[in-house]
C-alpha cells in the first residue's frame, strides 16, 4: 500500500512534468455567443466531468444525458464520471493542456480556487444569455460563483444540514414532537437522559461535527471569516459559545465521550440515540428502511436561525484553445439539465433552480425533503476564497481537540485561528488578490 | 518517489540470495553474460528511470522553486522551502515536525512487533505441523486486502460505543468505552495492532523461506551437542536468518515510516493531528492544497532521514554478522 502510494506520487509528478512540458503558452479561450436559444451550430461533442459516483446518481445521470442527446441532433454529451478528489487533482493540469472538459460540476468551496487560477471562463455573457439571475436560486447560492466581479458558475444543487430523529427512541422519553428551539431541545435531551438515552452523539469530524459547529456559530451571530476573507473569525465569542455548546453535550451526559467518525449516525440507525445533525443526503440512506424516523430543520440554539449548507455548480473550463461552439453547446446542456433536474432529488440533493424545486410534485414524491427546503431561506454556504479549504481543515482539528479534552474550546479555536490566518496570508501570495 | 529509491537501493538483491560465484571464467564469456544480464534488466530500468529517477530529480527542482502547476513559469527560490521547515513559526514547520514525530513514534512502536511476531509464527509453522499450509494461508490472507477494506473492517471493530471489540471487553467485565480510534494512547495501540494483523503475513512468509534455507545438519549437530530448544534457536536459527533479518528490518522500517492509509482511514489523523503521519501531511500539502514545492522539500527531508536510518541499520547488522563469521 505504501509503495503503491509513493509510486502514485511519482506518477503524478511525472504526469505533471509531461504536461508542463507540452503546455507552454497562455490559455486563450474565445467566448462563444450564447443566447437563451438552443445551440444551433455544427455538430459538436461536449465532454462533461462530474464526481457523482455513488448513490442513485450513476443511473440517473446517464439517463438524463441520453435523453438530452436524443433531443439534440447537433450535440453529443460525453459523460465522464470520476471521484471528486480525482477531478481536483486532474482538472487543473488537463485544462492548462487543453484536454479538460467543456463543462463540469464543482463544489461551491472550490469555485474560487479554480477561478483564481484562470481555469474557468468568466461566464457573465453565457449566464446572461441563458437568462439566469440571482433570483432564480435560493438566497446566496448564485453569489458563490462570483469572484473578483465576474460570474463563473451556475448553481445546480444545494445540500443543507438538518436534524434526523429516531421516533422510536423519542418515545422512550414520551417525546412526540421534534424540538425546534434551544429550550425544547435541552428539555428533550434531559428527558432522554432520564430515560437512559444519550440524545445526541457529538463527533469531532468533518462529517458532521464541523457542519454542526458552523451552523451553531452562525446561529450565535458569528462567522467563519471576515467579509473580505483576510482573517479567520471563528474564534469569536459566538464561535466559543458554539463549541462550548458541543462540549457541554458531552459534559452534561447528553452525548457519550469519544464518538468515532460516523458513530452518531450508526447509533441513530441502531436505536441508541434520538437525534443526529446530518445532511440532506442521508434522506436516501436505505438503512433507515422500516425505522420510524423524521427529518426536521436543525433546532435554533442561538439567537438567529441559521444552518450550514454546501452547494454544487456548473462551470465552463477555460481550456487552452477552447472551442466557442463547444462552450455554447455546453451552455445549452446546462440549461436543459437544470430544467430537467426534478429527478435529482432522488440522490438526496435539492435542485437549486427555484422553478424546479418549488414544484409541489417533488415534495409529493420526496416528502422528507420538506424541512431541508424550508431552511434554504436562512442557510449559510461555504466561504468563497481561493485555497480556503486548507484553512477550513483547521476548524475540524480545533473541534476534535476540544471534544477529546486536549484543549478548551477557546484555546483550540484561538490556535486554529492563528494558523488559519497564516494560511490565508500564504494563499494571498499563492493566488494573488 | 524518494521512498522507492531508498527501498530499492538499500537492499541489493544479491545480499539476500548470496552472490553466485562468477570468478575464474574467461573474460569474453563474462562480458557476454553481463550484456545479456543488462538486456534483461533494460525494461525494468526504463520504467525505473521514467517513473522513479526522473520524477525524483524533478522533485529536487520543484523543492527549490515556488512551484505551482498553474503558472507558466516557476521562480527559483533556493533553499527557502527547506529553511521554512526549520524555522519555527512558518506555516509548515510545526505541522511537519509533528507529523514526523507521529511517523517516528509509529516506527518505534510497530517495527519490533512486525519483526518478532512474524518470526515467532514462522518458527512455529516451520515445525512439521499438521495443517501448516492452512495456517500459513490464514496468516498471510490479510495481506492481500487493500488498505481501504482494512480501514472499513476495523472501524466497525474499533467504534467506541458500538464497536465489536468494546462489546466483547464489556462481556468480560472490562472497560467497554475505550476510545480505540479517537483518543491517545489507544489510537497508537489500534494503529499498530491493525498494521501487525494486516502485514505480518508477508514477513512471516519471508522468514519461513529463510528458515527452509538453514542447513538441517546444523540442527542435528546442535541436538547431538545437547542443545535445548532455546539454545538451538539463538545459536542456529537466529544466526542463520541474519541476511533475511537485515532485509526484513530494513523494509519494515521503511514501510512503517510510509504509513498512511491506516491513520487516514481509522483516526483521520486525530485526536487533533496526533496521528497525522509525514506521508499524510505531505500528500495533503502537495496534492490537495497545491503546495507542491514545500511538499517536495518535506519529501526530501523524510528521504534523508530514511536513508540515514537504512544505512545505519545495514551497517550495524553487517558488522555483527562479520564479527560472528570471524
Amino acid at each position: 500500500m505504501t509503495t503503491r502510494l509513493s509510486r502514485g506520487l511519482g506518477l503524478g509528478v511525472a504526469a505533471a512534468l509531461a504536461v508542463s512540458l507540452s503546455a507552454c503558452g497562455a490559455s486563450d479561450s474565445s467566448e462563444g455567443g450564447v443566447s437563451g436559444e438552443d445551440y444551433d451550430g455544427p455538430a459538436v461533442e461536449v465532454t462533461f466531468w462530474h464526481g457523482w459516483t455513488g448513490g442513485a446518481a450513476p443511473t440517473i445521470v446517464p439517463k438524463l444525458i441520453d435523453k438530452f442527446n436524443a433531443e439534440h441532433d447537433n450535440i453529443k454529451v460525453k459523460n465522464v464520471p470520476q471521484e471528486w478528489a480525482d477531478i481536483n487533482s486532474k482538472m487543473p493540469l488537463a485544462v492548462k493542456a487543453g484536454k479538460g472538459p467543456d463543462v463540469a460540476v464543482l463544489h461551491g468551496d472550490d469555485l474560487a480556487t479554480y477561478a483564481a487560477q484562470n481555469l474557468l471562463q468568466p461566464a457573465d455573457e453565457i449566464i446572461e444569455g441563458l437568462g439566469y439571475s440571482e433570483g432564480d436560486f435560493p438566497p446566496d447560492v448564485f453569489g458563490m460563483g462570483d469572484f473578483r466581479d465576474a460570474q463563473y458558475a451556475v448553481p445546480w444543487s444545494v445540500t443543507p444540514l438538518g436534524l434526523f430523529a429516531n421516533k422510536d427512541v423519542m418515545k422512550k422519553a414520551d417525546l412526540t414532537e421534534v424540538p425546534t428551539d434551544r429550550q425544547g431541545y435541552l428539555d428533550a435531551l434531559e428527558k432522554l437522559k432520564a430515560a437512559g438515552v444519550q440524545g445526541e452523539w457529538v463527533d469531532g469530524y468533518v462529517f458532521t461535527g464541523t457542519f454542526e459547529f458552523q451552523s451553531l456559530l452562525w446561529q450565535f451571530g458569528g462567522d467563519l471569516y471576515n467579509d473580505d476573507v483576510t482573517e479567520a473569525t471563528f474564534n469569536s465569542e459566538a464561535g466559543v459559545e458554539a463549541l462550548t455548546w458541543m462540549t457541554d453535550l458531552v459534559d452534561k451526559g447528553y452525548s457519550p465521550k469519544n464518538v468515532a467518525q460516523d458513530g452518531n449516525i450508526k447509533a441513530l440507525l441502531a436505536g441508541d440515540t434520538a437525534f443526529n445533525w446530518n445532511g440532506v443526503w442521508q434522506t436516501t440512506n436505505t438503512a433507515f428502511g422500516d425505522l420510524d424516523w423524521a427529518a426536521a430543520p436543525v433546532p435554533q440554539i442561538g439567537d438567529e436561525k441559521a444552518v450550514w449548507s454546501s452547494s454544487t455548480h456548473w462551470v465552463f473550463p477555460a481550456n487552452k484553445g477552447q472551442s466557442a461552439d463547444e462552450t455554447s453547446a455546453a451552455a445549452t446542456f446546462v440549461k436543459w439539465m437544470n430544467d430537467n433536474s426534478a429527478g435529482w432529488a432522488e440522490t438526496g440533493e435539492l435542485p437549486a433552480a427555484n422553478t424546479v424545486r418549488e414544484d409541489p410534485a417533488i415534495l409529493e414524491k420526496y416528502p422528507n425533503l420538506e424541512p431541508f427546503m424550508e431552511q434554504l431561506d436562512y442557510a449559510h454556504y461555504e466561504t468563497v476564497s481561493p485555497g480556503i479549504n486548507e484553512a477550513n481543515a483547521l476548524i475540524t482539528t480545533a473541534i476534535n481537540e476540544a471534544l477529546t479534552g486536549k484543549k478548551t474550546p477557546q484555546a483550540a479555536l484561538d490556535d486554529a485561528k492563528a494558523k488559519a490566518d497564516a494560511i490565508i496570508e500564504q494563499n494571498q501570495q499563492k493566488y494573488g488578490d | 518517489m524518494a521512498i522507492d529509491l531508498a527501498a530499492t537501493t538499500a537492499v541489493p538483491a544479491d545480499r539476500i540470495v548470496g552472490r553466485p560465484g562468477g570468478r575464474g571464467r574467461r573474460p569474453a564469456a563474462r562480458r557476454r553474460r553481463t550484456l545479456i544480464a543488462y538486456l534483461f534488466l533494460a525494461p525494468f530500468l526504463a520504467l525505473f528511470v521514467t517513473f522513479v529517477i526522473v520524477p525524483a530529480v524533478f522533485g529536487v527542482w520543484i523543492s527549490l522553486t515556488n512551484w505551482s502547476p498553474f503558472r507558466d513559469s516557476q521562480d527559483f527560490i533556493g533553499l527557502k522551502n527547506y529553511l521554512d521547515l526549520f524555522t519555527a513559526g512558518s506555516t509548515t514547520s510545526a505541522d511537519f515536525w509533528n507529523s514526523m514525530r507521529a511517523t517516528g513514534l509509529f516506527v518505534v512502536l510497530s517495527v519490533p512487533f512486525l519483526v518478532v511476531v512474524p518470526l515467532f509464527i514462522a518458527v512455529l509453522l516451520n515445525r512439521k505441523l499438521r495443517g501448516a499450509t492452512f495456517f500459513r494461508t490464514v496468516f498471510f490472507a490479510p495481506y492481500v486486502l487493500g488498505v481501504a477494506i482494512v480501514g472499513v473492517i476495523w472501524s466497525y471493530v474499533f467504534d467506541t460505543q458500538s464497536g465489536i471489540l468494546n462489546h466483547l471487553l464489556g462481556l468480560f467485565g472490562l472497560p467497554s468505552d475505550t476510545p480505540w480510534v479517537v483518543d491517545t494512547p489507544w489510537v497508537w495501540v489500534s494503529l499498530v495492532g491493525v498494521t501487525v494483523w494486516w502485514t505480518a503475513g508477508l514477513n512471516t512468509v519471508i522468514f519461513l523461506a529463510g528458515l527452509k534455507g538453514i542447513n538441517t545438519d546444523l540442527y542435528e549437530a546442535a541436538a547431538l551437542d545437547g542443545a535445548g530448544a532455546a539454545r538451538t534457536f539463538f545459536s542456529v536459527t537466529l544466526p542463520g536468518l541474519r541476511p533475511v533479518m537485515i532485509f526484513i528490518t530494513t523494509t519494515t522500517i521503511l514501510a512503517s515510516a510510509n504509513m498512511f492509509g491506516q491513520s487516514f482511514l481509522l483516526t483521520n489523523g486525530g485526536p487533533g493531528n496526533e496521528t497525522r503521519t509525514a506521508i499524510m501531511y505531505i500528500a495533503d500539502q502537495g496534492l490537495s492544497q497545491n503546495n507542491m514545492a514545500p511538499a517536495s522539500a518535506m519529501s526530501y527531508v523524510l528521504f534523508a532521514f530514511l536513508a540515514i536510518i537504512s544505512v545505519v541499520n545495514f551497517r550495524l547488522q553487517r558488522e555483527r554478522s562479520e564479527k560472528a563469521a570471524s
